[in-house]
Parts: C-alpha cells; structure tokens; sequence
C-alpha cells in the first residue's frame, strides 16, 4: 500500500521525559485519516513533528515517499495544508486578504482564492475584517488557507472546535469528501470518537504518546466484540435456561446481556428459552460504542 | 524572496503605518521652526551647523520611540493572529526575519531621507546662506541611518518576543532618554548601549560661553572607534538576532 505519510520511531523529548514515543504512522493516500487520544496524548506534539513546527528528538517523517529534512521541508509543506489548534489570521485585513497572503506564499493562482472560499461558504463574509468573525468562521478560514492550492496532504488539528453543530456537521462532510472530490489524503486529529466514527476510513489511537492501534475502522469495530441483548416476560425462566446451558449473563437496564454467540448457538437458545416459557420478546446485538473500544484498548475510565 | 518581501506589504495594509513617521517628522519640523526663533546665528556656515546640531539631538530623542513604534507595528501583526505557525509552513524562518527587518528599515531609511529633505527646505525658508557640505552628508548618513538601523534590530527582536507590546515601547522611551544623558554626561557606559551612539557619531560641537551668552559651533572628529563597534555590534546583532528568532519561533529550518 502507497503511504501518503510514514514516520519511523517518531520520538519526541521534553526535558528528558518523552511526550511521544517511537510512533510508527502509516497513512494511506486519498483517504481520512483519524488520529485520536485523550487530550494530552500527543496528537498535537506528532503532527507538528510531521510539519516541521517543533524539532524532532528520534524517527523519521516521510511526507508523500520524501523524507523530510531541513533543506526539503518548505518544498514538501507547500504541497500540505495544515490547521494547528487554532487558525492564524491577520485580523485587521479582510478573509480574502489573509487568503491572499497565503496565495502569494505558496504560488498558486488568485482563483484559487474563489475556489476556497466556496468550498467553506465564506463567499459572503470574504470582505469583512476577520477581528469581526466569530470562532467559527475563523475556523473556516484557517481551512481554507490550508485548502489553498489543492494540496495532497491536509493536516487538521481538532479542526471542528469552537464550531456550533451545524457548522461541526459541514466541516465533517467537507473533510469525508475531499478525498473522493480532490484526491486530498486528511490526517484529522479529534478527541471526540463518535466524530471519528462519521468520517474517518483509517484510525490511530495514541494515548501516554504511545500508538495503541491504527488500522481501517472497520477492524476497531471488529474489536468490538458485541454482545446480545435479551428481554424476556418471564426473566426468572429465562435465567434458569441460561444457567442449565452454562451461558453467563448480567443483567442491565431490565434486560439481560449475554456474550456474543454464534448464528447457530442464537437460534437454538431462543428455541430453548421459548420452550421454557421465557417469554422472549426482543434479541438484539449490541455493538460497543467506538469510546467504549477505546477504554478497553487504553484501559482508561472517565471523560475523554 | 520576491514573494515573502510582498508578502510583507501585504501584511501592513490598513496599518497606516506610514502615519507614526510623518508624525515625528512634522512634530521635529515644529520643533525646529520654534527653536529657530530663539537662536541667532551669525555666519551662513554657523545656521547649518545649528540645523545639523539640532536635528541630531532631536533625532537622539524622538527616533527610539519612533522606531519602538514602528517595530512594534511590524511585528506584532505575527504575534496577535497566531501567524508563525503557519508562514513557518511555507517560508523559510531566517528569510521571514530578514524580510521583516527589510520592511522596517524601508520605513526607517526612508524617514532619514525625509529629514534630510526637510533639512534642506526649512534651511531655504529660513535663509541659511550656502548648502550641505559632503562630509555633514555622510556624517548624517551614518549617524540618523546607521544607529537608527541598530535601534531597529534591537527593537524588532523585542517587538517579536513580546506577547505584550507594551515592554518594547517602554524599552524605546527608555532609549531616547538614555540617549539625550548621553549627551549631556559623559561615561564609557555609553558605548555599551546603541541609543547613545547618536551623541557619540555626532559630528558637530557646541561651546557656551557663559560671560558672551554665545554659543560657537564647531567640526567634531568621527569618533572611528565608535563607528566600528557600531558597524560589528550591528552584523553580530543580525547574526545573533536571526539565529535566536530560528530557533525561538515554532518551525524548523
């Protein structure tokens, strides 16, 4: 598989204690990338080390199949967009003057400019004094610097923050189709796993600066291991069937949860149960939520 | 470097920057057309060595808060938006200083050749008999240009590590009245700090007699030994300046 960025034992030391260690990031081309972990993790720490903004202690970046160095970095970053924890601006030019700015750096055309400004819906704020934008709408404009000149690699740190839902909702659809729209690859870092969950095709997980999992998001549902979810009239009969089978369960929320089983091992409990004057009235296979999957990976409790 | 160096102007519309020197400028003209009301000089040669005198002393008092200003303008447009970051994306840190620096010293070089051709016009409307000599041209030159450009420097590493502008500017007011001492008391102190190389490149003298109320200019020696220690103050200074803003902004290389 192509990699649009690799990092090798991506290290990185504050004073002798190390904030990420040994990162090992692969991520595919043209796809969304989700790099999560509780806040202070080091999602920020490595994807500044991937745009050069803070000195490497260990490990390698290769952006696009170059490895980055000192001489090389401004001509691989002006083919990446990038948004760091908060936008910059100027904020007494208007938006299109700070898109302007960002235009004349990076060389490319002035309609490039229009370009951006459609594709974040700023046509109509683009000439007013970003001093006068709410958070909100200087994020976008943070995105459409880092969208200016259609680079390969965008970068977004938490971008969807200081956003209000409607806003959370078109900055996650803009990101989900730019790789198909563009060809773009998005190396997205978030907090918030269900966000995660309605964008990302790949997913990292870095927690205590460590990369605990990073794989299609289909394979993190796989570690879900679901379970099922069994209501029955008569719970008392229910319990007897489960126990005469060996089956363990708990019960939560008035129902009764039982390790996953197979199809053939489903249809013949229910025949039991049926049989055994259960009552059963509901089955269902519950999937544990993405922050769920995380806790066990992490074996971490309490808010993200 | 063409589009960093536009990049910069961009950056400074709507600033009116362009303001704080015409106002220094117009408040030096005053300054001058009231004290030449007070004065009387005798000989042609005598009304040009006053003018001279006088503009490098005002010089000495009002181009540190001036250049303090003006650097502060410059910079602090990176500091407020949070900008580094992303310009240390897509140009090079040590020619973002260069071109700052650039920028501030077009406004400040362009500001001495605006005295200078205020000079020349209140001279004639004052009716100083005679012109500029060479020699009082490159000693202005080196003494408004040159230890302005020092000042900048200076004020331009302040300007860009200060989250709060507000220390940078007192660093400046402090500067102009270090500068006026400096021509009034006389210490080896005084080459140690660059705001006080306006007196020291000064290029022309004054006696008072205190009997005759007269006051007698006079043609001072460049102080040489003044001249180089400014000259590698200032290519240390740029070196030392570029090297520590590479290493103190976000950014490698």
């Amino acid at each position: 598989m192509e990699y649009m960025v690799e990092t090798k034992g991506l290290t990185k030391q504050y004073r002798g204690k190390e904030v990420v260690k040994d990162v090992d990031l692969k991520v595919p081309k043209a796809c969304v990338y989700g790099f999560m972990g509780p806040n202070g993790a080091g999602k920020s720490t490595t994807l500044k080390m991937l745009l050069s903004l803070i000195q490497i202690s260990a490990g390698q970046v290769t952006i696009g199949g170059k490895s980055v160095n000192r001489k090389n970095r401004i001509a691989i970053l002006k083919n990446t967009g990038s948004l760091i924890e908060s936008p910059s601006y100027y904020g007494h030019l208007t938006g299109r003057e700070n898109l302007e700015i960002v235009q004349t750096l990076k060389k490319v055309p002035k309609q490039e400019i229009d370009k951006v400004l459609k594709l974040v819906r700023m046509e109509e704020q683009q000439d007013k004094k970003v001093r006068e934008y709410s958070l909100g709408m200087k994020q976008r404009l943070g995105l459409a610097e880092a969208l200016l000149g259609s680079p390969a690699l965008l970068i977004l740190d938490e971008p969807t923050n200081g956003l209000d839902p409607a806003g959370i909702s078109e900055i996650r659809e803009l990101i989900r189709e730019l790789p198909e729209r563009m060809g773009m690859t998005v190396l997205v870092s978030s907090h918030l796993l269900g966000e995660m969950d309605q964008m990302a095709d790949y997913v990292g997980i870095i927690n205590h600066g460590q990369l605990i999992f990073q794989d299609k998001l289909e394979v993190l549902h796989e570690h879900s291991r679901g379970s099922l979810r069994l209501c029955a009239m008569n719970q008392a009969a229910a319990l007897r069937v489960l126990k005469r089978e060996g089956i363990s369960c708990t019960l939560k929320e008035g129902a009764l949860e039982l390790p996953r089983l197979s199809d053939d091992a489903t249809a013949r409990l229910i025949d039991l149960l049926s049989g055994g004057g259960a009552g059963v009235y509901r089955v269902e296979e519950k999937q544990k939520s993405l922050e769920e999957i995380f806790l066990s990976l992490t074996g971490r409790r309490g808010s993200l | 470097m063409l589009c960093e160096w536009k990049t910069e102007w961009m950056k400074v519309r709507r600033k009116k920057i362009v303001l704080i020197p015409a106002a220094f400028l117009l408040f030096t003209f005053l300054w001058l057309s009231w004290a030449v009301r007070s004065t009387h000089v005798d000989s042609a040669e005598d009304s040009w060595m006053w003018l001279l005198l006088c503009i490098s002393i005002v010089n000495t008092i009002l181009m540190p808060t001036m250049i303090a200003m003006l650097a502060s303008r410059l910079c602090d447009v990176e500091l407020k938006g949070n900008t580094l970051k992303l310009l240390c994306t897509m140009e090079r840190k040590g020619r973002l200083f260069d071109m700052k620096l650039l920028t501030g010293a077009v406004y400040v070089e362009g500001y001495v050749a605006m005295e200078l051709v205020m000079m020349l016009v209140f001279a004639r409307t004052h009716g100083f008999a005679g012109g500029l000599t060479l020699r009082h041209l490159i000693c202005f030159l080196l003494q408004c240009g040159l230890v302005s450009l020092g000042v900048l420097l200076f004020q331009m590493l302040l300007s860009l590590f200060s989250a709060n502008q507000i220390l940078p500017l007192a660093v400046g007011l402090a500067g102009s009245f270090l500068g006026l001492f400096s021509w009034f008391m006389s210490s080896p102190f005084w080459r140690v700090i660059v705001w006080s190389y306006y007196n020291l490149l000064a290029y022309i003298g004054q006696n008072w007699e205190e009997s005759s109320h007269v006051v007698s200019f006079y043609e001072r020696p460049l102080d040489q030994t003044a001249l180089v220690t400014l000259l590698a103050a200032l290519s240390i200074g740029y070196v030392w300046s570029r090297q520590l803003f590479m290493r103190r902004t976000p950014g490698c290389g």
